[in-house]
């Protein structure tokens, strides 16, 4: 029997509502902030009516170096997205097709691999990078990038494989397909959604990503996170430009979210809740 | 299929080569420099052997034992907030109704959004001049509180912004999980004549209990490895109430430039991290599914 | 020699600058190094967002090309640190912190400077560097003398002050003659004034820094000097949880009672925020704030703020410190970087500089009419670098370390009432000596 009485509809888009708000707030106060002048950010703040200004953008637009962190952004990310992509597929296909000694051995360790955190692998990777000259290059970072994101595009892909049947496989074979034609024609496919969870997680975390890129980059080689962080100083945080940047490197993952919330959420959950 | 050695190495090769290079070898590198003294700003030519030295003083340090403490109770009440009220949420709006797919899109927000941008969010909302959280708590008639520079308001500030961000996730997580419960048993436990908190804690959650644990190990493990957001918050303040270990290391070695004594201190979170892992894998085991 | 050479070098002697022929003589200066880029490393700080307006200036005259990298403070050491280890680094000129040259000098990162200025090719004979104000002088760019840090026998010159400051009291005239109050001059009077400010105005009433860490530590030495303490004795061992001390600390945590809300979390930014936002009637800390009072889009109090010495304790002892520029000794362009600092440094710029909002280094500067018109308070900061102590703070290599992981937790929790003042600082002195000992002092 099912009652869906009025208010029992009420109460739940109530709460619905209510939850949308406190998840969204932060993120308004961030926009709104942005386009306030640097007088107003310390006045009223329950102050909502106010003249917005695009001096901000505008300064962190002009900034003549802003270019150039939007390019190493976009290059880390889309790289680092592409590489993690191939070979996560691969490896994930490896994985879950395979029967080979050792097997047993690079899974538990892709696994553990993925939990370390990013604070303990600053340090060496920060001195080996020096050794290997890697430090201040933006492939460097890419590498980088692409190692700490295997792990989860691994074990996304590989929940993914398994779907797939592999009397798919097995069929194409038979019908003459090369082992490439198969991956291609018949897993890509169906893996489709899984493939772009795994991209977008991975392009979130390379985009995103601040204390590695931090340790890692100089003002020729700088992201888009670390260029915000340059506005929190000792002399205080300039709010008005912060804000417009992180603004501006939200954009992505807002488009991203709103496009393909459906693919994340299957991405988040696929691994958990099949099993 | 076939055993020839050389077709996994073809498909594995290259990623395990280069999760081994850029991770695995630096992870275990830390250990290796925790041998050392090294400062920055000197060669590595110069490092000195200290052996177990760095790591007798990062095990007797209270600094060390205080920050792992603050990271325990961190992990701890996030952690139970946000799966108690991820789960709770989960249960009052499992049921679909219209508008439910842009509200979940709503819902993923927080943890799309840069860390940096969240730390920065949140510093602002809880600033004691302006930010929005005295402003509003001031037309509840309270005073306003200098959130940042009270060292158990700063922790709670930070204890805010991780259950902002991450509650969604646990919600998102269990409510997947509870449309995949059979309807043929929870119908059958209602025309049983079943309350409601029967059928939840009896009937429901038992039948989720094994997303409800993977989730909270997720969910556990990530909390150790917060930097970015409270980098930004807080900066470890006031004092080192806020100082979790993982930027307590980020400390010792880029501000305290002691990059050996860093070392040494991040196995100790290795370790803690590892066993938690080592935990979550016991508990589900993806390989188990194996054809 | 020619009769013609005689004639024009004799001129130049005679007439020095403001010749066409001086200008000649600056143009062969900088004629070989035309072209080379200067790799500056700067924090992001109100003197160096001054200098940054005239720097394109230099461009210009010289045909040395510079490029700026503007990092935060606290990223600044690491990555300069960074650079000047390699065997051939980014930066040909860093701007530093006054209490990181020890370390600097003592990890052999720096140059140097005499070899510059005797260098005839390089160094401009109308420089005068008696005119730079001498306790800057000996503050941030003295090492290897007395104690490590004071003029002196022994001592050398590494790097020229650049962004300098002392200490002041600013206060707001219009709330001081409201309530009919006379700014300060002791501390005795200092501490009541906390109370009536706070009671009777409702605002706080010292702005001030307290953030954990070299802020709050900072915030206490302020106080700590004219009370008439000291960190360290004559022999290296601690003194500061002494009776002066534990006064200073006291005053310091009655200033976060009367304060504005947050006082524990404030940095130096915040500290001036909330003085130039009318939150704080009084301000004690850096010259630095007379460039922002009249900037309408970070100050709410323009023309109504007045300057005063640092209150006097048991002595006359302001602050010194802040920044100094040097030429690393791995740089690529070492000579153009020292000519962009000698540029920058020199009579007219650091007119310039001052100007548009930055900090003097010069007295001539300071004591220039159209800029004392601009900066009435230039009379009020030559009477205060009178007392500017150079000895303000201990600043050995290994000051920075005991500054940010010792004294800067401990001061903090006494800030933030987890401790007592007594409690924190006498918790305080193991570790500090800790430290001392393992950098080979004898305590």
């Amino acid at each position: 029997m099912k009652r869906h009485s009025p208010l029992f509809a009420a109460l739940h888009y109530a709460m619905l509502i209510a939850l949308a708000v406190l998840c969204i707030a932060p993120i308004a106060v961030i926009f709104t902030t942005s386009l306030r002048q640097q007088v107003q950010i310390f006045a009223e703040p329950l102050n909502f009516i106010f003249t917005p200004t695009l001096e901000n953008y505008r300064a962190v637009l002009e900034e003549d170096k802003f270019s150039s962190y939007l390019m190493n952004s976009l290059f880390v990310g889309i790289v680092s997205t592409a590489v993690t992509l191939v070979l996560g597929c691969m490896a994930a296909y490896g994985l879950a097709r395979f029967r080979f000694a050792g097997r047993n051995m690079v899974a538990y360790t892709t696994l553990l691999l993925r939990t370390v955190p990013l604070a303990v692998l600053a340090i060496p990777v920060f001195m080996i990078w020096n050794q290997w000259h890697l430090v201040n290059s933006l492939w460097g970072l890419v590498l980088l990038y692409v190692a700490v994101n295997l792990p989860f595009t691994i074990w996304l892909l590989y929940g993914f494989v398994l779907q797939v049947p592999i009397e798919l496989e097995e069929a194409a074979a038979i019908d003459g397909c090369g082992p490439i034609k198969v991956f291609m024609k018949v897993l890509l496919p169906l893996m489709a959604p899984g493939l772009a969870a795994a991209s977008i997680f991975t392009f979130r975390i390379a985009w995103n990503e601040f204390i590695l890129a931090l340790v890692l980059t100089d003002r020729h080689t700088r992201t888009l996170p670390v260029a915000a962080s340059l506005f929190i100083t000792d002399m205080g945080v300039d709010w008005g430009k912060v804000m417009a940047m992180g603004s501006l490197i939200a954009i992505p993952p807002l488009i991203f979210t709103f496009v393909a919330a459906r693919q994340i959420i299957t991405g988040l959950t696929a691994g958990a809740v099949k099993g | 299929m076939r055993t020839s050695p050389w077709i996994p190495a073809f498909y594995l090769g290259p990623a395990v080569l280069i999760m081994v290079a850029a991770c695995l070898y630096p992870v275990l590198s830390a250990f290796q420099l925790g041998f050392f003294d090294w400062s920055m700003g000197t060669p590595w030519s110069d490092a000195r052997w200290v052996g177990l030295d760095s790591f007798v003083s990062a095990l007797s340090d209270p600094r060390v034992w205080s920050s792992l403490w603050t990271t325990l109770q961190f992990a701890a009440v996030s952690v139970s907030v946000e799966m108690v009220a991820g789960i709770a949420l989960a249960l009052a709006l499992e049921r679909p109704v219209r508008g439910t797919a842009f509200f979940r899109t709503l819902f993923i927000l927080p943890m799309m959004i840069a860390p940096i941008a969240v730390g920065l969010a949140w510093r602002y909302l809880f600033d004691a001049q302006f930010g929005l959280v005295n402003a509003v708590l001031g037309l509840f008639g309270i005073a306003a509180r200098g959130w940042l520079a009270d060292p158990t308001l700063a922790f709670a500030a930070i204890v805010v912004a991780d259950i902002w961000q991450w509650t969604p996730f646990v919600f998102i997580m269990m409510v997947a999980a509870l449309a995949n419960v059979d309807a043929a048993v929870i119908e059958a436990s209602r025309i049983d004549g079943a309350k409601w908190w029967q059928m939840t804690f009896m009937v429901k959650l038992p039948m989720v209990m094994h997303v409800i644990a993977i989730t909270l190990m997720m969910r556990l493990i990530d909390a150790f490895r917060v930097l970015e957001v409270i980098y930004v918050l807080t900066f470890g303040g006031p004092g080192d109430s806020t100082e979790i270990l993982a930027l307590h290391i980020y400390k010792t070695a880029f501000v305290g430039q002691q990059l050996g004594a860093a070392a040494a201190i991040s196995v100790l979170l290795l370790v803690v991290v590892v066993a938690l892992s080592w935990g979550a894998l016991r508990l589900s085991n993806p390989l188990k599914n194996d054809r | 020699m020619k009769r013609r050479d005689f004639v024009k070098s004799s001129a130049m002697t005679v007439f020095g600058a403001g010749l066409p022929v001086h200008g000649a003589l600056a143009q062969s200066r900088y004629a070989r190094y035309a072209g080379q880029t200067v790799t500056f490393s700067i924090p992001a700080h109100p003197h160096y967002d001054a200098m940054l307006k005239i720097l394109p200036e230099f461009t210009k005259e010289t045909g040395i090309k510079v490029d700026v990298d503007k990092l935060a403070m606290g990223r600044m050491k690491e990555k300069q640190l960074l650079e000047m280890a390699k065997s051939q680094g980014d930066y040909d000129l860093v701007s530093y912190v006054v209490m990181w040259k020890g370390e600097y000098v003592a990890k052999n990162l720096i140059h140097p400077l005499e070899r510059f200025f005797r260098n005839s090719a390089l160094a401009d004979p109308a420089y005068d560097l008696k005119d730079i104000i001498p306790i800057y002088l000996e503050n941030l760019g003295m090492v290897g003398g007395p104690k490590g840090y004071l003029a002196g026998p022994g001592a050398q010159l590494y790097g020229l002050p650049y962004g300098a400051e002392t200490s002041v009291l600013a206060y707001r005239r219009d709330i001081f003659a409201k309530h009919n109050l006379q700014p300060p001059g002791n501390y005795d009077d200092f501490a009541k004034l906390l109370r009536v400010l706070k009671d009777k105005e409702g605002i706080g009433a010292l702005a001030s820094r307290g953030q954990a860490g070299h802020q709050c530590v900072h915030a206490w030495l302020l106080h700590l000097n004219p009370l008439g303490g000291s960190i360290f004795d004559e022999e290296w061992k601690v003194r500061f949880n002494d009776q002066a001390g534990v006064k200073a600390l006291k005053f310091l945590q009655e200033v976060v009672a009367t304060g504005p809300a947050g006082i524990p979390a404030y940095g130096q930014g915040e500290s001036n925020t909330a003085f130039l936002q009318g939150q704080a009637a009084m301000y004690l800390d850096s010259t630095s704030l007379a460039g922002l009072v009249n900037d309408p889009s970070k100050s709410r109090i323009a023309g109504k703020v007045s300057w005063a010495l640092h209150p006097m304790g048991t002595r006359r002892a302001s602050q010194s410190g802040g920044l100094g520029l040097a030429i690393p000794k791995n740089a690529k362009n070492a000579d153009a970087g020292f000519l962009l600092m000698q540029w920058l440094t020199s009579k007219a710029q650091d007119k310039a500089c001052a100007r548009a909002g930055g900090t003097p280094v010069r007295n001539s500067t300071m004591l220039d009419a159209e800029l004392v018109r601009q900066y009435p308070e230039f009379i009020t900061f030559r009477e205060a670098l009178k007392y500017s102590n150079p000895d303000w703070r201990p600043i050995i290599p290994v000051w920075d370390k005991i500054n940010v992981q010792a004294l800067g937790v401990g001061i903090s929790e006494a800030l933030t009432g987890r401790k007592t003042a007594e409690a924190a600082l006498n918790d305080l002195v193991g570790p500090v000596t800790q430290i001392m000992r393992e950098a080979n002092y004898k305590v």
